[in-house]
């Protein structure tokens, strides 16, 4: 119960202030964690000991559901797995003890080689069956992995850290992923060429095309919510500035003409606006325009630092509404701050010794994913923005950084 | 008929054109944005409007040390004075021959990787203004922003930091 009023006085002070960007976040239904046991699957003891424990690690990592012994829990999962090697078939069905009602009662056909997922699509229609609400089991993060101290890659992983995939493997530097909508491209910076170039990178095709290799720097490409435009960073009129272009690169228009440096565009979630970085007033800070341009509306004052905006799309059924979160640097250090439109403040959410960096929003618009840097060395993790509670996630060698959280899985 | 509306709309369309392809046939001289010479040329509307280069063709690693480093001050992207003597050796180099010249711009390792990009390449374009106020043409200078990658120096104090925020130099062989 201790968690619960530490956890409620958050959000009371996150209640405190309700305003347009920082929305009102709808609690009462979601932040109350239902307690869940996880017994298990009968069958083959190898796959069903995987398939639990990547279950109860999903269970853990859900917002929703706390894990429970089974004497304590409201909800009870069991389930058994027909099959050992190959295509197997797994049943789970999660009861509700005080009723001894089923919420769920479904038979999924997997293969061993693919447990993992199998795991996390059961995860998932488990925090459906019992809140109604989408579960992130089966997102994927997109993130810049330290191959070396003068190489960087694009890797996807499962949200859970697992199942790291090499998207790019040109023994360069690769940085700032953004996905596409529908989940099936990614556009980053890339130094493949030597200069600084925007690329598109087809996760299922496989090819690689430059979106954007305009004289000087091109970067922080950004696409906007129906997937058609794309924002970003050119310096080719002489100064970094904000541009947007359609998906294939065409039809640029120029946004911004400033003195100082534009960078880090995100989209509102109607596509209509765009925040963005610009220091020509000194220091970094965040404002917003519209997509067609016209006149910035500066948005943050304080702290002196404010970078890497980041704009959440939950969906519109949710109760959670769109929050700015960004990087805001106070006394050299660098925290994970949520923009409150009505006091023009960014409150700290993520702010201890370490440098945490550049959040990305998961499409429920409830966790982000950030980089935290310790004794100069990068690793990612998970923040549940209503309970307050960050997750490591696995290590990968070398170090990662710049993480961007996908969409929904069949997302269009 | 020939109007003169008319042809100014047809060169205004092909500036344009040009512009969007990154193509820099009409080599314009434009003024530079006055970082670092206060008083001698009137500073522009809306930043240095210098049209850039098109790209030289690199293959490998561009070398370092033909030219000392241009330092910089945290979070600034002006030219001190004590570094124009640099810029003035870059410039005598360049002006000697058609070589292409790229300039490189770096941050140190303190601050989000994508503003240090921008802010990076803004450093290597403050160095190109100087250079083509001392009469190197824009036409040749290319700028290629590392942000906080790639420090001269690993290390993770004051000191190691300050030989990072800087602008490199390379003149490309012919």
């Amino acid at each position: 119960m201790k968690v619960y009023s530490i956890a409620g006085l958050m959000i009371a002070l996150l209640l405190w202030h309700t305003t347009e960007i920082v929305a009102q976040v709808e609690v009462k239904k979601n932040f109350q964690k239902r307690s869940f046991a996880v017994t298990g699957f009968s069958g083959d003891a190898t796959v069903a000991g995987q398939l639990t424990e990547v279950l109860k690690n999903d269970v853990r990592l859900s917002g929703y559901l706390a894990l429970t012994p089974a004497a304590d829990a409201e909800f009870v999962e069991q389930g058994s797995v027909r099959g050992s090697r190959g295509d197997i078939t797994v049943e789970c069905l999660v009861t509700q003890r005080a009723t001894n009602k089923s919420v769920l009662s479904k038979s999924y056909p997997g293969n061993t080689q693919d447990l993992r997922r199998l795991a996390h699509v059961i995860a998932d229609d488990i925090v459906q069956a019992i809140t109604g609400q989408r579960g992130i089991a089966q997102t994927k993060i997109a993130f810049v992995w330290r191959r070396s101290p003068t190489v960087k890659e694009l890797a996807v992983m499962d949200y859970d850290g697992h199942n790291v995939r090499l998207i790019t493997d040109d023994k360069k530097i690769s940085a700032h992923p953004r996905w596409s909508p529908d989940g099936r491209k990614i556009i980053y910076t890339s130094y493949l060429q030597t200069f600084v170039d925007v690329l598109e990178a087809n996760l299922y095709t496989n090819q690689r095309r430059r979106l954007a290799g305009f004289p000087g720097l091109n970067s922080g490409a950004d696409f906007s919510p129906d997937g058609q435009t794309i924002a970003l960073t050119l310096s080719k009129d002489g100064n970094p500035e904000l541009y947007t272009m359609n998906a294939n690169g065409g039809d640029l228009r120029r946004l911004t003409q400033t003195r100082g440096v534009e960078s880090s565009p995100t989209w509102s979630p109607d596509g209509q606006s765009i925040a963005y970085v610009s220091d020509e007033r000194g220091s970094p800070q965040i404002y917003l325009l519209s997509r067609d341009g016209g006149e910035p509306t500066r948005l943050t004052v304080s702290p002196a630092y404010n970078t890497e905006p980041d704009w959440s799309h939950p969906p519109a059924d949710s109760g959670v509404s769109p929050m700015l979160a960004m990087t805001s640097r106070v006394g050299g250090k660098m925290q994970i701050g949520l923009y409150d439109s009505a006091t023009r403040e960014v409150r700290p959410v993520v702010a201890d010794s370490a440098d945490n960096e550049d959040p990305s929003w998961a499409p429920n618009g409830r966790f982000l994913v950030f980089a935290k840097t310790q004794n100069w060395r990068s690793q990612l993790y998970l923040l549940d923005v209503l309970a307050g509670e960050q997750v490591e996630l696995p290590a990968v060698e070398g170090g990662a950084s710049e993480p961007a959280w996908g969409p929904w899985p069949g997302a269009r | 008929m020939r109007s003169k509306t008319f042809s100014y709309a047809i060169i205004l369309a092909l500036i344009s054109t040009l512009s969007l392809t990154g193509c820099n046939a009409f080599k314009k001289k434009q003024p530079a944005s006055g970082t670092g010479a206060e008083g001698t040329v009137p500073p522009l509307a809306g930043g240095s409007e210098i049209p850039s280069a098109s790209r030289p063709i690199v293959t490998g690693e561009l070398p370092h040390g033909q030219f000392v480093p241009v330092y910089f001050d945290f979070d600034s992207a002006k030219i001190r004075p004590s570094e124009m003597s640099k810029l003035e050796a870059v410039a005598a180099a360049t002006k000697g021959n058609n070589k292409k010249l790229v300039i490189e711009g770096y941050c140190d390792e303190r601050g989000t990787a994508e503003y240090n990009r921008a802010l990076g390449e803004r450093r290597a374009q403050a160095a190109r203004e100087e250079l083509v106020r001392l009469g190197v043409d824009a036409g040749r200078i290319s700028t290629i922003s590392y942000g906080k990658e790639r420090p001269a120096d690993p290390g993770h104090d004051e000191a190691s930091w300050a030989k990072n925020r800087r602008d490199e130099f390379v003149l490309l062989a012919e």
